[in-house]
């Protein structure tokens, strides 16, 4: 009872990062039609630089927060700078082509950026102890005498927020309206003066935060390397896939859950590949019970 | 189009005596690469057949190729057969596996496709090409090791007879490629392109979606098999690596940028994918105005990434789709020119 309830609390936290990068995936596919393939990646990157922050060029002599909220802040400067990037060099001038085009774009994408990263990084195996909260700081429920670290539960919080943090902004504010607007219909958007350009560079830089935020949070969980990072796209998209491929919600909900489907078989199997066939199976489930004709909406 | 066949089967074997040659005289190395370049261009050829003629994505082609293998590997090493038994056996294995993978992109298209196979991929890359519970199939971590293997009782292993492996596969290639060539106005040719154009008018047609897809998957997946099958021969050994999510995702690529409508294309890819790697790891270091500087095989990737995107900005139907329109666009221009009348197919 109490290995199941840790399990639990890991499971969740997973979840809670699975949730984070499915929802950029969701943001970017919803305003701008294409499918990021390279999302891992792009929050493998932005966690690299925030490692080599972390361990390069901080100070032995600055406080450990300082080192962990200058880390974090240079690895989210770059993942916006990325994003701007490539929606003014790539996707803006492929905007009117077909969604798969775009995908297998950022298949290349995908590619150019593991293999850049594994340049500079090598395949050696990292670890960035990077925690939201002191890891000092543990509870303890009393039921089932199961420890429970702040950090946990602040992933958790920091993933609900920013889903309806999102939600919300893509609800109330007139920047949201005009970015449903676009995911809508682009060129009916443009007749009516929404800035579609401004709005997909929006979409992208906020896409690529949230994914390099995914990525910087599941640090502490596992040693990484330049691929094992890049692969967190599958369980992304298995999350974002439950959601529909539109609702924050809902996308949301999916992390969760395939996080504690995902945690829960480790319990008696020890195996690091066994994950990924749950998130396969969760995604043919998915696809196949849903009608796939569903997923089309925002893929002009 | 009796002559056009002729003219297909005289173009196969002209290139098969014009590539036969080349690596002879080259250090073993380079003949490595010869074979392997070949086995790469097996997997661009599957992806010709499903996205070029039947408009199915597939981001797992590698995984073909490497089931294929391994149950080479398997047959070779733990039943010792001739290796033609093997490689009907690698072929028939990825043929099976290929209509599974087909079931659910009998209800998938587009993205969708996309997103199931990439899974499908890192499963096989991660899981089962890894795990204990398959070393009955993977044979263990050092993998199936094929010393000594023989075909048509003729020894073709890697050690000493690679040049042997390398024309059985040259010699397979541009059958299975003179295959397709013909299939592309046959009767499955265009039920196939039908398919890609659109599911709903095929079917309307009276296309049997089902059988073709399945059919299309499945054959996909035994020609990227067939070259997968010849890895253990041409390498020693079989191992994950070669078959990971990343070289699936390469034959994506470089299907894509090369041109996946054409056949010769794939050629192309497979030369691009196993010689440059290999010349940039061997001659790309040295120093420049006095830095020393090393190009490793990372470069290759990146390049494969760029080249990618530029390509599909700006020369949508492939390198060689574009060099094949401006090549005949001069052609048609000079006959207009000179008054000589080119035909133009």
């Amino acid at each position: 009872m109490a290995a199941f309830a840790a399990y639990t609390i890991i499971g969740l936290s997973l979840g809670g990062i699975f949730s984070l990068a499915a929802l950029g995936i969701v943001l970017i596919y919803r305003t701008t039609g294409v499918l990021n393939f390279a999302h891992g990646a792009m929050g493998m990157f932005s966690t690299f630089i925030a490692w080599q922050v972390f361990y390069g060029w901080s100070h032995p002599f600055w406080p450990g927060w300082l080192s962990t909220f200058l880390a974090v802040l240079a690895g989210l400067i770059f993942a916006a700078g990325m994003g701007l990037f490539l929606e003014f060099a790539v996707f803006r001038w492929v905007r009117s082509r077909e969604p798969v085009v775009k995908a297998v774009i950022t298949i290349g994408v995908l590619l150019a950026l593991q293999s850049a990263a594994s340049l500079i990084w090598k395949n050696n195996q990292y670890h960035l102890p990077i925690y939201l909260a002191p890891q000092q700081w543990v509870w303890v429920v009393p039921v089932a005498d199961v420890p429970i670290g702040a950090n946990s539960i602040a992933i958790i919080v920091v993933a609900l927020a920013l889903a309806f943090g999102l939600g919300a902004f893509l609800r109330y504010t007139s920047f949201g309206r005009a970015m449903r607007a676009v995911s809508d219909s682009p060129t009916s958007a443009s007749l009516w003066g929404v800035p579609v350009g401004k709005v997909g560079a929006v979409s992208w830089m906020l896409g690529s935060l949230v994914a390099a935020l995914a990525a910087i949070l599941i640090t502490p969980f596992i040693n990484f390397d330049t691929t094992s990072l890049t692969l967190l796209i599958i369980d992304a998209l298995a999350a974002a896939l439950i959601g529909g491929l539109v609702s924050l919600p809902l996308t949301v909900l999916g992390g969760f859950i395939l996080g504690l489907l995902e945690t829960y078989p480790t319990i008696w199997i020890q195996s690091i590949g066994f994950p990924r066939l749950v998130a396969l199976v969760v995604i043919l489930a998915v696809l196949i019970v849903r009608n796939p004709r569903g997923f089309s909406v925002a893929a002009k | 189009m009796t002559s056009r066949l002729m003219f297909r089967v005289l173009g196969a074997l002209v290139a098969f005596a014009l590539l036969a040659r080349i690596p002879v005289g080259f250090d073993v190395g380079f003949k490595f690469d010869a074979a392997l370049a070949v086995i790469w261009a097996f997997g661009l050829l599957s992806l010709v057949l499903l996205t070029g003629y039947v408009g199915q994505i597939s981001l797992c082609q590698a995984t073909f190729a490497g089931v294929g293998a391994y149950t080479a590997g398997m047959m070779v090493s733990s039943v010792h057969v001739d290796y033609l038994v093997a490689v009907i056996a690698g072929v028939v294995v990825a043929f099976a596996l290929g209509v599974i993978v087909g079931l659910p992109a009998l209800r998938l298209r587009g993205i969708t496709l996309a997103i199931v196979t990439l899974g499908i991929a890192l499963v096989f890359d991660r899981y089962i090409f890894q795990d204990h519970a398959f070393e009955w199939f993977t044979g263990g971590t050092g993998g199936w090791r094929v010393g000594q293997a023989t075909m048509f009782g003729l020894r073709m292993d890697s050690s000493t007879h690679l040049m042997a492996a390398y024309l059985v596969l040259l010699a397979l290639f541009c059958l299975v490629a003179l295959l397709l060539v013909n299939l592309h106005e046959s009767g499955a040719g265009r039920r196939f392109r039908a398919i890609r154009d659109s599911e709903l008018a095929a079917a309307t047609m009276g296309v049997n979606l089902t059988r073709y897809k399945l059919l299309a998957f499945g054959m996909s997946a035994a020609i990227a098999g067939m070259g997968g099958s010849f890895y253990p021969l041409v390498a020693g050994s079989v191992s994950p690596q070669p078959f990971w999510l990343f070289t699936s995702l390469q034959f994506a690529a470089i299907a894509v940028l090369m041109g996946v409508r054409y056949v010769p294309a794939a050629a192309l890819g497979g030369a691009f994918m196993a010689f440059v790697p290999d010349v940039l790891t061997r001659y790309g270091h040295g120093t420049f105005m006095g830095h020393a500087y090393e190009i490793s095989y990372d470069w290759f990737q990146i390049a494969v990434g760029v080249l990618l995107i530029v390509q599909l900005i700006a020369l949508p139907d492939g390198v060689w789709g574009d060099l094949r329109s401006r090549v005949r666009h001069a052609r048609s221009a000079a006959g207009a020119v000179g008054g000589r009348r080119v035909k133009v197919a």
